[in-house]
């Protein structure tokens, strides 16, 4: 019986909720839709220097020149924003968003826990709860921009146009940094039981 | 807590391989094949997001306007996709004409002569720049008024003296901000923004707001030609 006590010895490994798994996988992929159809049509006048700015290669462009650009982003728009209210209703209805997303312990930690761990682990849930309001965020700008007409409180509520562009974009590199961080981090908390269990 | 297991000595190929697994999905999306397929997208999501579009619109409320300190003078670009026509105001007549119950030819000073609007709104370019603009005209739906159309006109193609045209859905074309422009920033319309007349509305894309404007038919069905960028992929509705 070894292959018993060689188990028994073993942690169980980490489970993923098959929602969680899917939310993810679907988020991933809206992203990366996302990004790259914005990114092309970010090109057709850049955020920062209009016509003449510098534009972003061809590499992370998807459609090929702007009006099939647009066409991806308003396409995969509805799988981005609806896979997101889809987890907030998830989160919410199953209470999750109290276990599974940061707590004023995590925080706590953070200032006063000496298990270096524990610090890893509270920054871990703060760093993937803090992406949500980024991507909510970048749905409520990009409600302004598509509809300035029909919503112009939200071009408002950013004060300028430029402001509400800036904002917009800023989505890009902050979903960029963010996946590199929540992966080392994931992968140091969990090492790669962990990274598995959310995609398998 | 959750499962703390760390492998540090496992990561590097595994992580390597997810990673290259991921950018090949980007490379292949990025690829020349999803020009075809981006296509296939649009068909499919264009009308989907058209019925969102038209079900937000509402036609007879106008947008919020700006004050006079928020023009931003040299925020509007000029878009143009051939030669800038030079139309002598003269001898320029607008026509109107197709489902309608009185077409009409009318001159600049006979437009002139109709009552003046002027709006300040926030004109937007589907390339993603904006500019606060002033545009005084005269309203769309007056001069519908006065060539009544039929009850079986649904939309509005616009002839430009450069070659340009552009269709609208009827209700967008008689929202109350729609105007045939003949000022810009308080000063007659320069040429090059469309002089002598142009179209000018805040919700609508730039590229729906044609320049040069000679002739406006109201017709019963879409033709083959939906405008000059429609035919070229962007899409017809472009509300905003």
């Amino acid at each position: 019986m070894t292959s018993t006590a060689k188990r028994a010895r073993r942690q169980p490994a980490p489970k993923q909720a098959t929602l969680a798994k899917i939310f993810h996988w679907l988020n991933i992929i809206g992203l990366l839709l996302m990004i790259t159809s914005g990114l092309q049509i970010y090109n057709a006048n850049p955020v920062f220097g209009g016509r003449g700015g510098w534009s972003f290669p061809d590499l992370f462009l998807l459609g090929g020149g702007l009006a099939n650009g647009r066409h991806w982003h308003f396409a995969a728009m509805w799988l981005f924003s609806l896979n997101l209210l889809g987890l907030g209703i998830y989160i919410f209805t199953t209470q999750r968003w109290k276990q599974r997303f940061v707590s004023s312990g995590d925080l706590k930690a953070l200032r006063v826990s000496q298990n270096q761990k524990r610090k890893t682990y509270s920054w871990h849930r703060l760093v993937y709860t803090a992406i949500i309001p980024i991507l909510l965020l970048a749905v409520l700008s990009g409600i302004g921009m598509y509809k300035p007409a029909q919503f112009p409180w939200i071009v408002g509520m950013f004060g300028s146009w430029q402001a509400l562009r800036i904002v917009h974009f800023i989505t890009v590199p902050t979903v960029a940094v963010f996946t590199l961080v929540h992966s080392l981090l994931g992968l140091k908390v969990g090492g790669q039981r962990l990274l598995r269990s959310i995609f398998w | 807590m959750h499962q703390i297991t760390g492998q540090p000595g496992s990561l590097p190929r595994r992580r390597f391989l997810q990673l290259s697994g991921l950018s090949g999905i980007g490379l292949l999306l990025g690829g020349c094949g999803s020009t075809l397929f981006a296509e296939k997208v649009g068909e499919t999501f264009e009308p989907l997001n058209q019925r969102l579009e038209i079900l937000l619109f509402k036609p007879q409320t106008p947008v919020p306007e700006f004050s006079p300190s928020a023009i931003e003078p040299d925020a509007l670009l000029v878009n143009t996709f051939g030669e800038t026509p030079r139309l002598n105001p003269a001898t320029f007549r607008l026509i109107i004409d197709g489902e309608v119950n009185n077409p009409l030819t009318i001159s600049m000073v006979e437009l002139r002569q109709m009552p003046l609007t002027s709006m300040i709104i926030r004109h937007v370019c589907v390339e993603g720049w904006a500019a606060v603009v002033q545009w005084g005209g005269v309203r769309l739906p007056d001069l519908m008024r006065l060539v009544q159309p039929k009850n079986s006109a649904r939309y509005v193609y616009f002839e430009s003296a450069d070659g340009y045209s552009e269709s609208w859905d009827l209700a967008s074309a008689l929202h109350p901000q729609t105007l045939m422009a003949y000022q810009k920033n308080g000063q007659p319309l320069p040429v090059e923004n469309g002089a002598p007349l142009r179209l000018a509305s805040p919700i609508k894309l730039g590229y729906k707001q044609s320049k040069w404007v000679t002739r406006i038919t109201l017709v019963n069905e879409l033709m083959p030609s939906r405008g000059y960028w429609e035919d070229r992929g962007y899409d017809w509705y472009a509300g905003l």
